[in-house]
């Protein structure tokens, strides 16, 4: 069964991705550890956590993608389940450090001994454990996606409505992690990370491993979006996206469709949180702003929505697009940032991906049903969306309404 | 406004007052009683001071206090009396300064403690049978501050012939509050003055009755202590009252902030998430507007928000059509895109007033009528709290009427119920919506011009209040404009009532997470529309 | 409840009031297993709010919905409802339009309907055989690899149909099945739905009166949300009830 299930995973295109970041998860870290610096094919040790970033971003636009590229749920809190799990990493890196803190405490970090905390609280107990902090950044994410999604699906709290309650979770979530008192470093969060599993987090071998663990990791987070979205449940959560009720009266669980959606996505975004947290050597609460989950949507939809490559691409080329504004261009970034929502969702709604495929598909059969031009929108659909019923909107004018 | 135009004709009659009965009472000639006394001996100055004291003129007063301080001297070279402060010497009946002679002689009017006393009492039962009300009521306070047994007798009198309420109810609090720390009086009088003191003596009413509480006999302790819990109850409704106004005062602006939000998304289904920044730009108008004012029209400075309303109104409304005309009408039907598409909108919109203002925040200084505070009904209001409210209210019923009310209203209505069919009979879809967006925006700067009252402009202030407001409008049910308005006032009483137990941050905490349980238990909000329309 | 037996839906009493407005008034509708049931009445009579309450879209105020003779489908969910074998086919064609016409068939297939079940299905010879049987008999075979968007409004019609068929469902709830159809498609949409009816109870909405006639089953009559008139198309058509508030002279 999970033979076949891998076998349908492993299409062409996804063996294509695959391999291509488990070739970069070993190339990049030889070209930096075993060429010396100033040859040719070096990569700085700066470039590699920049990459390892960038990776780790585009595992969370992956996830974001599974639940809204597929099943139609634009979460505007994905950035919260990307910031509990870095802030799960951080807690380990934080025990990690022990007495060489500013203060010197064995047990306590910085922060608790500048509070005049006299014990470590019971949330942090056993992140002194790395598979404890792991399995943490796997279970807090993944938890607060289903309690949250289990009553949001449940209720059939559905489009915008659900987009706005998970940016007020995240903002929540926000205003919980400035405070002092929480716990968690406060406004300055956690930083001074020193090792991570016995070896020195800024040491470049380190962060050449790190590099590899997140390249590996967006791998297999391709690989088990690959096997989802490939099999059956796959065609149900599009089908839920395209039309929710219809689905419901053919017999499936909507909810619980979108709920494993939601989760498994949830616990991928932590986990991108956890390898982007040692390679950038901090988390604080601004991880939780509104703002950044948005960000994250935009990746998705520059590099094309509703597939696998898209998002990851998404993420890539927008990033690196800030890396250079803010050095270049600082004033800038944001116009550009501004006109890219514009620009993508009025001219290109299925992202580069989708223009790929429309440039290649036209060229090759001229059929147009695969790359159809999106349509202006008709009455019919808004009067829809009055009603506040429109499950969600994909890139193509002429999907189906759900019944009547 | 009103006890301040009180306080002003008060001021007048009393200026008005002495000279009438200077030339009223010329049975005692008050310049040469004065003017005797630089040579009378001491019984005679005692006659003097009682004739003095029985004009009941206010004019004798400094010169009373004055002989009583030991600063009444007379010059013994040309006999004049003056009262001498510092090195400067008055004239004691106008109070100007007067040049003494060079060979002035002066020496000291002396009192004896008997005399004194005397004085002390003419001149508190002058003030207390004065002919101002507002003169007695500052003696009866005066008492109430310095209880004095010995001024028992003289409160009688003046309670028995006093004929304003409200002196006479100070006076019978200090009346009571001296009676009270009097430990020689009965213990009837004592317990009967316990409810006058509880009643009368305002807000420091509880720190008497500590006070007095302490070296009570423990009868009176315990009744005491009963009026204490008694006062203690009736300050905490009154704190509750407070809240319920800060609440409301919190819940107008969220009101004004979310109810252009109620228009273009409760009416047309757009997320505008651009909304917050439609505010900020009503904001930064009346920032110019007050700017433009101040240079050429300073005359205007107190109207500059009532000038820039319309200001606003036109450029944020126009502004709404443009974004319509140019985004979001090739979005409809598309309201997850429409939400991306104007978020890209709001950071460009930031961006660009932070290149064009700084990112510093912008002064918009209040008008007169809205600075300061009144008390109302033992409620403190700031001012421009207070019109805020009034603002938010009428801009609600204006919507109200404009929806319920003119033809665009009626078309705006017919296009959200049914779009194919107002097109069909007619009405110009298109242009409803772009009238109905402008609309929203509109209102969103008229928020902004308020909320340069109470907030710093700077191009992160939409931001502050897009969330909440989207809460505001999801809480009270898309599409109606009343669960809007109780959504507002619920959410922000809710908040402020939450605040005093929970904190600024985690109230907010709570609220968020109330109003995420609330959705999932009824995902349309309060006032939810029913029906098969709806339930497709 | 003795008279619940023996039923494959029994409607009783059942009310609905949306704001005030009596959509549905004290219906009572009995649908024997293996009938097949025509239901014609105005616009606004309450057809499809029937439907919606049968497949468990809205819920009644007052009333019993009996499946099967003894599951109260008014506690149910949609999907608690389809899987118990209630399908029903929309007045507009609702197909999954960006997936295949055959994966539209193969997410319609009576399987289980589990998160995992679905995520590790793998179709089975006979699966395939029954998908490509269907597709047969509603002549989508040539198709069957092509976008449901890029479908005939007729041929979405059967599409439809055959996902009904797919479901294998104990009672069918055909709503307007022939809207778009040509004369001859009408027909054979008829002759299917007589077949269907040999196995199942069938419920058809349905405005045209040939269509009806081809069906040659009991007929129900409804106007403002309760039955007007009951029995063979005949005696339906002479009712004069039926004359004056439906057919018109």
């Amino acid at each position: 069964m999970l033979t076949q299930a891998l076998f349908r995973a492993l299409d062409k295109k996804a063996v294509w991705v695959i391999g291509i970041f488990l070739a970069v998860a070993v190339l990049v870290p030889m070209a930096n550890l075993l060429i010396p610096a100033g040859q040719f094919g070096h990569v700085p040790t700066y470039m590699v956590s920049l990459m390892g970033k960038y990776l780790s971003y585009a595992i969370l636009a992956l996830a974001l993608d599974l639940v809204w590229g597929y099943c139609g749920i634009l979460s505007l809190g994905h950035g919260a389940f990307f910031a509990l799990g870095g802030y799960a990493m951080g807690m380990y890196l934080m025990r990690q450090i022990g007495t060489r803190g500013v203060y010197g405490h064995p047990v306590l970090p910085d922060f608790m001994v500048f509070l005049n905390w006299k014990e470590l609280p019971w949330y942090w107990f056993g992140f002194d454990n790395f598979w404890f902090a792991m399995a943490m950044v796997v279970s807090v994410p993944g938890l607060l996606a289903f309690v949250f999604g289990f009553f949001a699906f449940r209720s059939r709290v559905t489009g915008v409505y659900l987009s706005i309650i998970t940016q007020a979770m995240t903002f929540a979530l926000l205003l919980a992690f400035f405070r002092n008192d929480m716990g968690f470093g406060g406004n300055n969060g956690l930083t001074d990370f020193k090792d991570i599993l016995g070896s020195p987090v800024q040491a470049q071998s380190t962060r050449a491993a790190l590099f590899a663990a997140t390249a590996i990791a967006l791998a297999l987070s391709v690989l088990i979006c690959s096997l989802i979205v490939n099999s059956k449940l796959g065609k149900v959560m599009v089908a839920v996206r395209d039309a929710e009720s219809r689905t419901r009266f053919l017999g499936y669980p909507v909810e619980y469709v979108k709920l494993f959606a939601f989760t498994v996505s949830a616990v991928m975004a932590g986990i991108a949180g956890a390898l982007y947290v040692p390679q950038v050597g901090i988390i604080n609460p601004s991880e939780f702003e509104p703002g950044n989950s948005i960000e994250v949507v935009i990746w998705a939809a520059v590099g094309g929505r509703g597939t696998l490559i898209g998002p990851i691409i998404g993420a890539i080329v927008v990033n690196l697009g800030k890396s250079w504004f803010t050095t270049t261009l600082p004033d800038f970034w944001l116009f550009a940032l501004g006109t890219l929502f514009i620009f993508t969702t009025l001219f290109l709604p299925r992202g580069i991906v989708g223009l790929w495929s429309q440039v290649v598909g036209s060229r090759r059969t001229r059929r147009v049903s695969d790359a159809a031009p999106p349509a202006a929108p008709t009455p019919v659909q808004s009067a829809d969306i009055e009603r506040g019923e429109d499950p969600a909107s994909f890139g193509n004018g002429t999907q189906a309404k759900p019944a009547e | 406004m009103l006890t301040h135009f009180l306080r002003l004709a008060l001021l007048t009659l009393s200026l008005l007052l002495p000279m009438q009965t200077v030339h009223s009472q010329d049975t005692v000639d008050i310049p040469a009683g004065i003017a005797a006394m630089g040579e009378a001996s001491l019984r005679e100055l005692g006659d003097i001071v009682t004739s003095l004291a029985g004009t009941g003129d206010p004019a004798v007063v400094p010169v009373l206090t004055a002989l009583g301080d030991g600063n009444l001297y007379v010059d013994e070279t040309s006999g004049t009396v003056v009262i001498q402060r510092g090195s400067t010497h008055l004239d004691p009946l106008t109070g100007e300064e007067i040049t003494l002679g060079a060979d002035a002689d002066l020496s000291r009017i002396r009192v004896n403690n008997g005399l004194r006393r005397d004085i002390d009492a003419a001149l508190a039962g002058m003030t207390l049978m004065s002919d101002n009300p507002g003169t007695r009521l500052t003696a009866a306070n005066g008492f109430l501050a310095n209880p004095d047994p010995a001024n028992i007798p003289l409160l009688d009198e003046a309670i028995a012939v006093e004929t304003d309420a409200n002196v006479l109810k100070a006076m019978q609090a200090a009346r009571a509050v001296t009676v009270l720390g009097d430990a020689e009086q009965s213990l009837e009088d004592r317990q009967a003055a316990v409810p006058v003191v509880a009643s009368g003596a305002g807000r420091n009413a509880i720190t008497i009755l500590n006070a007095a509480r302490a070296d009570a006999p423990e009868e009176l302790a315990a009744s005491i202590a009963a009026a204490i819990s008694g006062l203690e109850q009736e300050r905490a409704v009154w704190g509750a009252l407070q809240n319920v106004w800060f609440g409301v005062s919190l819940g107008s602006v969220l009101l004004l902030a979310a109810i252009g939000l109620a228009i273009t998304f409760g009416v047309m289904g757009v997320i505008n998430m651009a909304h917050g920044e439609m505010v900020m730009l009503g904001a930064y108008t009346t920032f110019i507007v007050q700017l433009v004012i101040r240079q050429n029209f300073p005359g205007l400075l107190d109207y500059s928000l009532l000038i820039a309303l319309p200001c606003a109104f036109l450029v944020t409304g126009a502004i709404g059509v443009g974004i319509e005309r140019g985004i979001i009408r090739w979005l409809y039907g598309r309201p997850l895109e429409t939400l991306l598409a104007t978020w890209g909108l709001s950071l460009i919109l930031q961006q660009t007033v932070r290149s064009i203002f700084g990112p510093t925040n912008q002064m918009v200084i209040a008008p007169t009528w809205m600075s300061g505070s009144t008390e109302f009904l033992g409620l403190s209001i700031t001012y421009n709290r207070f019109w805020i409210v009034i603002f938010a209210l009428v801009v609600f019923a204006l919507l109200l009427l404009i929806l319920n009310r003119t033809p665009l209203g009626l078309q705006m209505r017919a296009v959200t119920q049914n779009r194919r069919m107002a097109s069909a009979m007619g009405i110009r879809t298109p242009f409803v919506d772009a009238m109905t967006f402008g609309l929203g925006s509109g209102i969103a700067g008229l928020a902004g011009v308020a909320l340069t009252q109470i907030d710093n402009i700077s191009p992160n202030l939409g931001q502050n209040y897009i969330i909440d407001s989207f809460m505001v409008v999801v809480f009270g049910g898309v599409g109606n404009l009343w669960g809007t308005l109780v959504g507002a006032l619920s959410l922000g009483i809710a908040n402020k009532f939450l605040e005093p137990y929970a904190g600024a941050v985690l109230g907010k905490i709570l609220i968020l997470v109330l109003i995420i349980l609330f959705i999932q238990r009824r995902p349309r909000g309060l006032f939810a529309l029913k029906g098969r329309a709806v339930e497709q | 409840m003795s008279t619940a037996t023996d039923t494959m839906l029994y409607l009783d009493g059942v009310s609905v009031a949306f704001d005030g407005f009596k959509a549905i008034n004290n219906l009572s509708i009995i649908v024997k297993p293996a009938e097949m049931l025509a239901i014609i009445g105005p616009n606004g009579a309450g057809k499809t709010t029937m439907m919606d309450i049968i497949t468990g879209k809205t819920s009644p105020d007052a009333g019993q919905v009996l499946f099967d003779g003894r599951t109260d489908l008014t506690r149910l969910d949609e999907a608690a409802i389809a899987n118990l074998g209630i399908g029903r086919k929309f007045q507009k064609p609702t197909v999954f339009e960006s997936h295949t016409v055959w994966d539209n068939l193969e997410m319609a297939l009576k399987k289980p309907r589990g998160i995992f079940a679905t995520l590790f299905y793998t179709a089975s010879d006979a699966d395939i055989a029954r998908i490509s049987e269907i597709l047969e008999t509603v002549r989508l075979i040539a198709r069957k690899d092509e976008l449901a968007a890029n479908l005939s409004h007729g041929q979405k019609q059967w599409l439809e149909i055959g996902m009904l068929l797919a479901q294998d469902p104990k009672l069918l709830l055909v709503d307007e099945p022939v809207a778009g159809m040509t004369d001859s498609e009408t027909e054979e949409t008829a002759k299917l739905l007589r077949e269907i009816a040999t196995t199942r109870s069938v419920v058809v909405v349905e405005h045209d009166m040939s269509f009806v006639r081809d069906l040659g089953s009991r007929v129900v009559c409804l106007a403002e949300g309760s039955v007007l008139a009951e029995g063979t198309l005949d005696q339906v058509s002479a009712n004069p009830v039926v004359i004056e508030r439906y057919l018109g002279r």
